[in-house]
């Protein structure tokens, strides 16, 4: 893909710097198109247009289209491309490249045209295309009809959706809509996004230990698809009462990207956190993964009137849900249990929204990881200075375990209780993947804080622990070249939480990612610059991930 | 016409009449669009008007001036990819 500059290189453009005072488009090009155009506009004009459109531009059934291959040629040259118009005076078909369609309208004083492949009107008095408003819209409404009736011909049995990607509704530009330009021009402000601007960043007060709530409220509103999502206004509300925390989440991105400097103060979304996750109710610290769980099962609980599916039924099986949290923050884990006796598998797949992964020093034994899928080597970490880092974590969460013999699994192939071995690997990616470090150890014994550093890099690349993967691992293909081309599984680092402090009493900051490179410390009110050393130095706690790569569906 | 104006000109009508010209038309449109050259081409329209002035210029120069690069800046995958997609057609149909 070229750059423009190369463009200009390549083929030796020099843009002049020359500023030209800013027109007002609307005066410029009248909607009234030019005044041959007036000429036309007798009798039974609005009829003699479509019919050129039906029949000639835009065949929308089998019959024009015969029509039109047999008879849209130059009647000078018999060219069908050419730029091939239309008088749209008299049955004539000329080119416009070779100037057929030109000499036309000289002898026979037939000033307009209609451009054959895309519906243009040119006027050869004022030797342009003109624009007419009534034109214009005539060409709007029979492109529509063709391209329905085309739809409908090619799958006659299938309904299509608007949402579909197929041949569904036909793209077209946006054009405002009369509030939408009054609106603009009652605002004439504009902001203009440059490589160093800090919009989005904005601090949140601490309402009392809430620290746990502000870190989420960042990382969140700093997740690349959630801000377009809802800066493009994309949620419909659908509840009755003022209790929709996808409103409130909406009304905080509109916070943050206002381009108040100031903390914002989050107060109504902690009461309806409190009003829709009691567990999360009052002054306390609160775990921030809980947080963040509780959060995004509310959010995609409010979030049943955004999803359509076929037939415009709106989906409200949790399992088979298209909510954006869905689509952003959902993958699947897969779950192998290995009968040890027939060696059969029985396998489910469970949805998740964030992977919580066990630290060594915690009191289930981290070492020895098992063989093969040598993820390390694939992410570039280092063991060199002997810590931990997040890939042996991932390794050793996707490594065969053994039940052992007081947990007999029931199977179906023996019929019978046996030993067996449990491998949990991804199926399934979410395109934000959040990865949380089990640091707070809550069992029967100690309560306490694993504070075990592990490092993470800024580029994760999960292939080695993906199902495939491992089915190619099983199928003897054990040194696994690694893909170059395939990008399906690379991720970037885009946002930290970080805990400071002990069990009973910390602190929650974290750090987010601005534009490509910069990243800066969030701590409740106070917003600072960070370097990625700062970042990725940080002990780590929920760890966020973004794919790199994203394909349409 | 030459042997190949004829050939092309049934080709076209082929394609014109079975409605096939319009889909490879939409895929086309969507594959320039995915790959970036929908939005070089818009930036590169933009610097034209700016050259020949907004009251200036015509819908010609544009043409003149953006056809050679479009069609240069094509990339070969799509390229391979209508053109996989003609000759199959034509194979079914022809």
């Amino acid at each position: 893909m070229k750059s423009d500059e190369t463009i200009q290189e390549t083929f030796s453009l020099s843009p002049k710097k020359k500023k030209y005072p800013k027109l007002n488009v609307l005066s410029v090009m009248s909607p009234a198109g030019c005044s041959h155009v007036n000429g036309y506009k007798v009798d039974n004009w609005k009829q003699n247009l479509r019919v050129i459109y039906q029949c000639f531009v835009w065949s929308g059934t089998a019959e024009t289209r015969r029509r039109k291959a047999k008879s849209c040629i130059c009647h000078m040259c018999g060219a069908h491309l050419n730029r091939l118009h239309s008088c749209l005076y008299c049955v004539f078909f000329g080119c416009f490249t070779k100037k057929h369609i030109h000499e036309h309208a000289k002898n026979k004083r037939h000033n307009l045209a209609i451009d054959l492949l895309y519906g243009g009107i040119y006027c050869f008095v004022c030797q342009d295309y003109v624009y007419d408003k009534d034109m214009e819209q005539i060409a709007k409404e029979e492109q529509r009809k063709a391209w329905k009736l085309q739809a409908f011909e090619t799958r006659p049995s299938r309904l299509y959706s608007l949402e579909s990607t197929g041949i569904g509704e036909k793209y077209t530009t946006w054009e405002p809509t009369k509030r939408e330009l009054e609106l603009l021009r009652h605002n004439p402000k504009r902001r203009k996004i440059t490589t160093n601007c800090t919009i989005g960043l904005r601090g949140l007060i601490n309402l009392g230990n809430t620290c746990f709530m502000n870190c989420i409220v960042q990382a969140l509103t700093h997740t690349p698809l959630l801000r377009d999502f809802f800066l493009s206004d994309r949620h419909k509300c659908e509840m009755q009462s003022n209790s929709c925390l996808v409103c409130e989440m909406s009304q905080l991105f509109q916070e943050f990207y206002s381009g108040h400097r100031s903390p914002h103060i989050p107060f109504r979304l902690l009461h309806l956190v409190w009003t829709h996750a009691r567990h999360l109710a009052g002054y306390e610290q609160q775990d921030a993964h809980e947080f963040l769980i509780a959060a995004l099962d509310v959010l995609h609980r409010h979030c049943k009137g955004d999803t359509i599916h076929d037939n415009g039924k709106k989906a409200n099986n949790p399992n088979h849900c298209n909510c954006i949290i869905d689509q952003i923050f959902t993958g699947g884990l897969q779950s192998d249990v290995t009968c040890q006796v027939c060696h059969g598998v029985s396998t489910t797949i469970d949805p998740f929204w964030d992977i919580s992964l066990d630290l060594p020093g915690s009191s289930t034994p981290f070492w020895p990881l098992s063989p093969g899928g040598d993820g390390s080597t694939v992410n570039g970490e280092s063991h060199l200075s002997g810590s931990t880092t997040l890939t042996d974590c991932l390794r050793r969460f996707t490594r065969p375990e053994h039940l052992g013999s007081s947990a007999k699994i029931k199977c179906g192939g023996c019929h019978s209780y046996q030993e067996s071995t449990k491998q949990l690997t991804m199926k399934k990616l979410p395109i934000v993947a959040c990865f949380h470090l089990k640091r707070f150890e809550h069992s029967a014994k100690l309560r306490r804080k694993i504070t075990t550093y592990v490092s993470f890099p800024l580029e994760l690349d999960m292939t080695p622990f993906m199902a495939s993967s491992k089915e190619s691992r099983m199928n003897g293909q054990y040194q696994q070249t690694v893909d170059v081309l395939n990008n399906d599984n690379k991720y970037s680092l885009f946002a930290v939480v970080n805990h400071q402090g002990t069990l009973e009493s910390g602190h929650y900051t974290s750090f987010i990612r601005q534009h490509k490179d910069q990243w800066f410390k969030c701590d409740d009110a106070i917003i600072t610059k960070a370097s990625i050393k700062d970042v990725l130095d940080s002990e780590g706690y929920l760890l966020f991930y973004h794919k790199q790569f994203l394909e349409y569906e | 016409m030459s042997n190949e104006g004829r050939m092309r000109a049934t080709v076209n009508q082929k394609l014109t009449e079975m409605g096939e010209r319009e889909r490879l038309k939409e895929l086309l449109r969507a594959k320039l669009t995915e790959c970036g050259w929908k939005d070089q081409m818009k930036a590169h329209c933009k610097e034209v008007i700016k050259d020949k002035g907004l009251e200036h210029v015509t819908v010609e120069d544009l043409v003149a001036e953006i056809t050679p690069i479009g069609r240069a800046l094509v990339p070969d995958s799509v390229k391979k990819e209508l053109f996989h997609r003609i000759k199959a057609f034509l194979a079914q149909h022809a």
